[in-house]
């Protein structure tokens, strides 16, 4: 094959997937000796892997978001909307970040009721909130709240965190709403925003559509990160 | 499944030692204590046809050899896991392929890669409590007893369940089977009412297309994908009703834009082949069943008549060499395959014949034709039509036509069947005689229904039931001699009371009669006459 059939972005996508086993295996040896250590009873070990498996995690989560942002981009990400138990989509994302949380001492409240349904692509959804959670992990104090909750027709997703908030200018550029004012050299935070409300945007229901946004307050008075779903 | 997870015994099949024994360790932390690993799919078929499981953890891709969907293909055909039993698939993506593949057979859950502890547990809670409410339900589809699986349907969704779509789209489906359209449009209008859902919108394309009415289902399955391209299962049903309008050439464009998006379906591949070799677009059907062949290597869907069709593309180019190769590979791949041997001799007597070695042409058609008299029942239509096909490029036309008056004997009801008999005869230029033929064998089948019928008016179910019988014996795929001698049997219950042995008959008919045709109603009113006549005394 000559090299100019490949399209860069092709190449992009197959070294993402490549990295991506790479760190999965990564991750899975940083486990068990972690899994070593907790069994010697050497916690301070266990302590600094945690935060190596969080970064490695972080890493990965980004990988997946930007592989199925590729694929979604050239429309073979199989989108597949379908109704699901909003509190169970909680609950496993809680499931894969309890650890870490619970390593930097930070409690996590959720609010939904159990008969919660909604139409949503159950693997991208976790995607984005896992993508909220990394962010309030890195900004709060002590505490964080995932709020969800049917009003008007769409579905509310809040992660809500009791740290200082974003600042004044990220909400005045309204940087989420408009994708083009993000820029993926200057901040950490680009891609998740992009990725999440590219998803957001991407539930549709008649002429209705999905949205991501920001902003302070909620039940803390920090960070709100705010997805509505139709 | 009624038991709990930790009574349950699970096989871990992955290739990755160190997933494997990653996976063991983590289902041995949730107290699970009967734990089996396979590494492949040999490994893994030896240990499912050995024991029962009550969950499969399998990895999507084990490297060279079987997959994990061809793994649970061949473990369920071969009925080494019942629907109780809980299979997830595990995987480091998510393709379509996975997700909205043509697989008669999914997999209960997906999992995507990494996966933690205790996200496997949370999962595997979940999908026991699932299976436990869809039990019974699953069970009497699994014996075929529609009927009692709709009530049961019913039963949940009027208990409230949290999410009542799940069993609606599975009640959808039952009505579909049962050919009640009526009531499935009803649940599909109800489910669209709140939103645009894509199975509830292909739901009214297939009753649109099982009506009749093409161009309605059409334009409907046509919006579906316009809305949600991903949805594999409304293209599947637009190729069918494209099709159906003899419009083979948008059916091609709709199943390449398809395995541009699952391009290991092996189903839309040989769809693909088929429709684009009619179409004589010889490249396309050539990628197709070459892609084909490549992906059902290890699968036990993998078919000959892909092998004889790539022969047929090569005969077709001129590459007769090419053409026996492929079909040397055929041989091999099916050793022991009477229809494979059948079709392979039939497609091979034609190559030799392109090649104008008439002897070798005469001898390949003389040991198919022997194979087939060999054969214990009747050939497929699939291969029939093969053969009648080759006959004719020989000269047999007798021969031929006294195979095809057999096959429309057999299916005179089946429209399309009979519109590719029609197009056989229309390619060896002798359409007009293909209509007549099909017209007196379709006549012949309604003489013998009405003599059995007019033997019931007359109170003599016994002698009709007998005349029937034998006309089934003799045509086992007739629609209409199921659908009298279902009825028939009906009547003589109500007149002479029930046994076991007639409501068994009848419920054997009336899954072989929606087999043939889900659209005829009436199935539908005789599985409801039955369950009046079982539960009546």
């Amino acid at each position: 094959m000559s090299t100019q059939t490949i399209s860069f972005t092709d190449l992009i996508a197959s070294s993402i997937h490549d990295m991506k086993n790479s760190l999965n295996v990564q991750v899975r040896e940083l486990e068990q000796i972690a899994a070593h250590s907790r069994a010697k009873g050497d916690t301070s070990t266990v302590q600094d892997l945690g935060q190596v498996i969080y970064q490695a995690n972080r890493m990965n989560a980004n990988l997946i978001q930007l592989l199925s942002l590729y694929k979604l981009g050239k429309s073979i990400y199989p989108v597949d909307i379908a109704e699901h138990s909003v509190a169970e989509i909680i609950d496993e994302v809680l499931l894969q970040c309890q650890s870490i949380m619970e390593l930097k001492g930070i409690t996590i409240t959720v609010d939904c009721a159990a008969n919660c349904y909604w139409y949503i692509d159950r693997d991208l959804i976790e995607g984005v909130l896992i993508n909220a959670l990394n962010n309030a992990y890195s900004y709060t104090v002590d505490k964080i709240r995932v709020v969800a909750r049917v009003a008007d027709g769409f579905l509310e997703l809040r992660v809500e965190d009791n740290g200082r908030g974003y600042p004044s200018n990220m909400l005045l550029n309204d940087a989420v709403a408009t994708n083009k004012s993000i820029n993926f050299l200057n901040g950490s935070t680009g891609l998740g925003f992009y990725f999440s409300s590219q998803v957001a945007n991407m539930h549709t229901n008649g002429e209705r559509q999905g949205a991501l946004t920001i902003e302070n307050g909620g039940a803390f008075g920090g960070g709100c990160f705010v997805v509505r779903l139709p | 499944m009624t038991i709990s997870l930790t009574q349950a015994r699970i096989l871990v099949i992955d290739d990755f030692q160190g997933m494997r024994t990653m996976l063991r360790d983590f289902v041995r932390s949730m107290g699970v204590t009967q734990v089996d690993t396979a590494a492949n799919g040999k490994e893994a078929m030896s240990q499912l046809r050995a024991s029962r499981y009550d969950i499969v953890i399998c990895d999507f891709n084990l490297g060279p050899g079987q997959n994990g969907q061809q793994i649970l293909d061949e473990a369920r055909m071969y009925d080494c896991i019942g629907v109780s039993t809980i299979w997830v698939m595990v995987t480091a993506e998510k393709t379509s392929d996975m997700v909205m593949g043509a697989a008669e057979v999914k997999p209960d859950d997906y999992l995507l890669k990494p996966i933690n502890q205790s996200l496997l547990e949370s999962r595997l809670e979940k999908l026991i409590v699932r299976k436990k409410s869809l039990g019974g339900i699953e069970t009497a589809i699994k014996a075929k007893d529609y009927v009692t699986a709709i009530a049961k349907c019913d039963e949940q969704l009027q208990a409230q369940t949290p999410n009542p779509q799940e069993i609606l789209r599975i009640k959808s489906e039952l009505l579909l089977t049962m050919g009640d359209f009526e009531a499935a449009k009803l649940l599909f209008e109800s489910v669209l009412a709140a939103r645009s859902v894509p199975w509830a919108k292909t739901g009214l394309g297939k009753i649109a297309f099982h009506t009749g009415d093409y161009a309605g289902a059409t334009k409907i399955l046509q919006q579906v994908l316009l809305e949600n391209r991903m949805f594999m299962e409304a293209g599947d049903w637009l190729v069918k009703a494209l099709d159906a309008q003899g419009d083979g050439e948008q059916a091609q464009q709709v199943l390449q834009e398809a395995v541009k998006l699952s391009p290991n379906s092996p189903t839309r591949q040989k769809m693909l082949g088929d429709t684009a070799y009619k179409n004589g677009a010889l490249d396309v059907a050539q990628a197709a069943f070459e892609r084909n062949i490549k992906i059902s290597e290890f699968s036990v869907h993998k078919s000959p008549s892909v092998f004889a069709g790539l022969a047929k593309v090569f005969s077709d180019k001129d590459d007769p060499g090419e053409a026996l190769k492929v079909l040397a590979r055929s041989k091999s791949a099916f050793k022991n395959d009477p229809l494979a041997a059948i079709q392979t001799a039939a497609v091979e007597s034609v190559v030799y014949k392109k090649m104008g070695q008439t002897d070798k042409a005469e001898a390949a058609m003389a040991n198919a034709e022997k194979l087939m008299g060999s054969l214990p029942g009747k050939p497929s239509p699939e291969v029939a039509l093969e053969m009648a096909k080759s006959l004719l490029t020989l000269g047999k036309k007798d021969k031929a036509c006294a195979l095809m008056r057999d096959l429309v004997k057999n299916n005179h009801e089946n429209a399309d069947l009979s519109r590719q008999i029609e197009s056989v005869f229309a390619h060896a230029k002798l359409g007009a005689e293909g209509l007549a033929l099909i017209k007196e064998s379709r006549q012949e089948v309604v003489n013998i229904n009405n003599q059995g019928v007019v033997l019931a008016k007359q109170g003599n179910y016994q002698e009709g039931a007998k005349l029937l019988r034998t006309a089934l014996h003799n045509l086992p795929h007739s629609e209409v001699v199921i659908a009298n001698l279902c009825a028939l049997l009906i009547g003589l219950m109500s007149k002479e009371g029930k046994s076991d042995a007639l409501v068994q008959e009848v419920r054997e008919l009336l899954n072989r009669g929606r087999e043939l045709n889900p659209a005829n109603k009436k199935y539908h009113l005789y599985a409801s006459a039955l369950a009046r006549t079982v539960g009546g005394k």
